[in-house]
């Protein structure tokens, strides 16, 4: 049984069209490198609340799992739903399939190799990713690949409108390489501090929202109105959602450096503009939520509507959060701890997860002819990723308010003690709750990111045969 | 010629479409693949074979539970048209069986070379904001540990110091706020040190001023809460010179004493 199964599940993957099988192939790599960062992630929050329980310290295990996460998870499935919706929208067969495949061998194989640099201390420390630069330089040409394809294949589209899932498309695949060769900079020996630390927070605000938050929310767009046969509400909303978060919110990042060497206009600037995020995520929202006006019965039979509405509105209340902790009466807490963490934690793999199973599982059955396994699954993890992301987020948030508060009243300097100084050993026994609560709600996101995973891959290997949505060129009306 | 590729000349699909397809079938009804293969070349109908009983868990099994696959209908083969090069009409989407109706994906007839352009453009503005404009250095009093006479093996620990990650726990950032009275001289923006911007461990900038080399090399090496750091013994010794000479106070009241 196991060996015909193997042999459907290859047939599966060489079957249908080029587009389906890249593809199907992205949702599957990336479902794995989600279960395998997730897992180095919860590991991560372990190594905060317990210290030294690992031989690899904290330092090391953080940015190998937010590798696999953004490159190897976020980027690689995202790619794969932008491949998948580009010759439907487009009216035209994705261009540069080489290129496609080679992105995919050239994330994964990066990711795996990054990972294994940073475990045997050839890291560079960098914040997010930490990659020497002889991995972080191929990288940035690897991300150029699924924009050369992108924009090949809009460049010969045959569809002459182009609904706003495109625009969300065309600024997510674009911001990504080129945030990534900003982020180069820090691989400068030459760049002052400020400057590395500048290039790294904007990487990483720009990667959840330029990028993650942007194709996340196009797709959920292309999704609704696929599955449920609704039109859009408002193109204007749409395109209020999708400049807002491309071009402003990159700068809640800066907030992190609130009172930092940086000139202080900055400061202010990222306040205001910070704002975008909450801003440009709620019209996506309010968007999607008037266009299933009469519809909403139908949400909860459609797990893919319903992924993307929650990731959505998780959006809107982590950039919420994010937002307010850029000024500075709430920054001079929060600033350094981890209430960053919580927002950066929650953003990637809460919101990062639900948005991309919106794609997947709309696109999923269409590509192998198999249907979801299964509606209650889905209903599960969805329960499960918001679950964990909402308790991480106020635990691990509040975890980072309290170390603030700490600060302020008795002076970082207070806990310096001997040489067993520092490790939250003045924040008192109320921080270290907060952190064991706040892995367990990691515990539980991370079951709701196995139940993702376990839904991609039993979908493949168990799926009910259904008709499959096959790739055809149009026959014209006259014959 | 193969069955495979017998039948997918027959039907006039590709054969990993038709390889798809035929396993499909086969698991549907229980026929063999190359019963089917033959069936669809031309030949002698497959003969179905009885249905084993319905696993749950596998429900491709169970024909009376499992619709057909339309890609695998052979019977209709004109209804799916793939990718005609010679015919360069628009490309569409179609479920192979029965009429398709496209969804609601109205768009509008602007040029995505133009969002492109903008894309692109305002990209370029944000990071001069966002990255140039922060580094230009501010003139305030502060310490400037780029003034700091750092040896050989202090400069190889920050190498150390980052490749190891400390930054991630650790930051070498003091600020002109509450939290950071004690910790040393506010940092300027011409600094070496590597800021960071997570704080689960202390500020680091000052930390050779607090600490012995004797005290930095216990805390490394796993003492207190801190985790055991395994590094040999050279990392070590330099990962601990550059700890030990981060005095940016004692450069600060120096610089300030110059001027």
């Amino acid at each position: 049984m196991a060996d015909t199964q193997t042999a459907d599940i290859r047939a599966l993957l060489g079957g249908g069209s080029d587009e389906d099988r890249i593809a199907a192939t992205h949702f599957i790599v990336g479902a794995i490198f989600l279960v395998v960062g997730g897992l180095l992630q919860l590991l991560a929050l372990f190594a905060v609340r317990f210290g030294d329980l690992f031989p690899v310290s904290f330092g090391r295990i953080e940015p190998a799992a937010n590798l696999l996460l953004m490159i190897g998870f976020a980027a690689v499935s995202l790619f794969g739903g932008v491949y998948y919706v580009l010759p439907r929208l487009t009216g035209t067969h994705l261009e540069r399939r080489s290129f496609a495949g080679l992105g995919l061998a050239g994330m994964s194989g990066l990711s795996v190799l990054g990972v294994l640099a940073i475990f045997f201390g050839f890291g560079d420390g960098s914040q997010p990713l930490g990659l020497p630069w002889w991995l972080d330089v191929p990288l940035a040409l690897v991300l150029f690949l699924p924009a050369l394809v992108t924009i090949s294949t809009i460049r010969n589209r045959t569809e002459e409108r182009s609904f706003v899932t495109l625009w969300f498309v065309i600024g997510g695949v674009t911001w990504l390489p080129l945030l990534y060769v900003a982020y180069l900079v820090t691989e400068l020996p030459w760049v002052s501090s400020v400057t590395y630390a500048y290039a790294e927070v904007f990487f990483s605000a720009g990667f959840v929202t330029m990028f993650l938050i942007t194709v996340g929310s196009g797709l959920v767009y292309y999704t609704m109105v696929k599955e449920l046969d609704v039109p859009l509400a408002s193109r204007q909303l749409a395109l209020v959602g999708f400049w807002s978060l491309g071009f402003a919110a990159g700068w809640w990042g800066a907030a992190q450096l609130l009172f930092g060497p940086g000139p202080t206009w900055v400061a202010g600037v990222a306040a205001a503009l910070g704002l975008a995020w909450p801003i440009g995520a709620l019209a996506n929202a309010a968007n999607v939520s008037l266009s299933l006006d009469g519809a909403w019965d139908e949400v909860g039979e459609k797990p893919a509507v319903l992924s993307g509405v929650l990731g959505l509105y998780l959006a809107v209340g982590v950039g919420i959060v994010a937002a307010l902790a850029g000024f500075r009466s709430v920054g001079s807490v929060t600033s350094l701890t981890s209430f960053w963490e919580a927002i950066e934690y929650v953003a990637i793999t809460g919101v990062g997860t639900l948005l991309v199973s919106s794609v997947v599982f709309g696109a999923l059955p269409r590509v192998l002819g198999r249907e979801l396994e299964t509606v209650a699954k889905a209903r599960r993890f969805q329960r499960l990723t918001i679950a964990g992301s909402v308790g991480l987020l106020i635990s691990l948030g509040a975890a980072g308010i309290l170390s603030g508060f700490s600060w302020i009243a008795g002076s970082n300097s207070g806990t310096y003690v001997d040489a067993g100084e520092g490790w939250g050993a003045g924040l008192g026994a109320t921080y270290d709750t907060l952190v064991l609560i706040a892995l367990i709600f990691g515990a539980v996101l991370f079951l709701g990111v196995v139940g993702y995973a376990s839904i991609v891959l039993g979908t493949l290997a168990r799926g009910r045969a259904i008709p499959q949505e096959v790739l055809v060129d149009k026959v014209s009306d006259d014959e | 010629m193969s069955d495979l590729a017998t039948a997918a000349a027959a039907m006039g699909l590709p054969e990993a479409l038709v390889e798809r397809s035929v396993h499909a079938r086969a698991a549907a009804t229980g026929a063999s693949v190359d019963d089917l293969l033959t069936e669809w070349s031309g030949g002698d109908a497959a003969p179905v074979a009885t249905p084993p009983p319905a696993a749950e868990d596998e429900p491709a099994a169970t024909p009376a539970e499992t619709p057909p696959a339309p890609q695998s209908t052979p019977e209709a083969p004109a209804e799916i048209v793939v990718d005609v090069p010679q015919q360069p009409s628009p490309a569409s989407v179609a479920a192979a069986t029965g009429p398709y109706k496209p969804p609601v994906l109205v768009g509008a007839r602007d040029n995505p070379m133009t969002v492109l352009a903008g894309v692109v453009g305002l990209f370029f503005i944000v990071v001069m904001v966002a990255i140039v404009g922060p580094s230009i250095p501010v003139d305030s009093p502060g310490a400037r540990s780029s003034d700091l006479p750092y040896s050989e093996a202090a400069l190889e620990g920050k190498g150390v110091f980052q490749s190891i990650g400390c930054a991630a726990c650790h930051t070498q950032m003091v600020r002109p706020v509450v939290a950071d009275v004690g910790l040393g001289a506010v940092t300027l923006n011409d600094s070496n040190q590597v800021l960071g911007a997570r704080r689960f461990g202390p500020d680091l900038s000052d930390v050779g001023s607090r600490l012995t080399s004797a005290q930095l090399e216990a805390t490394v090496s796993g003492l207190g809460d801190h985790p055991s750091l395994t590094l040999g013994p050279e990392d070590l010794d330099d990962l601990v010179s550059y700890l030990s000479e981060s005095v940016t106070s004692v450069a600060s009241a120096a610089e300030e004493a110059e001027s």
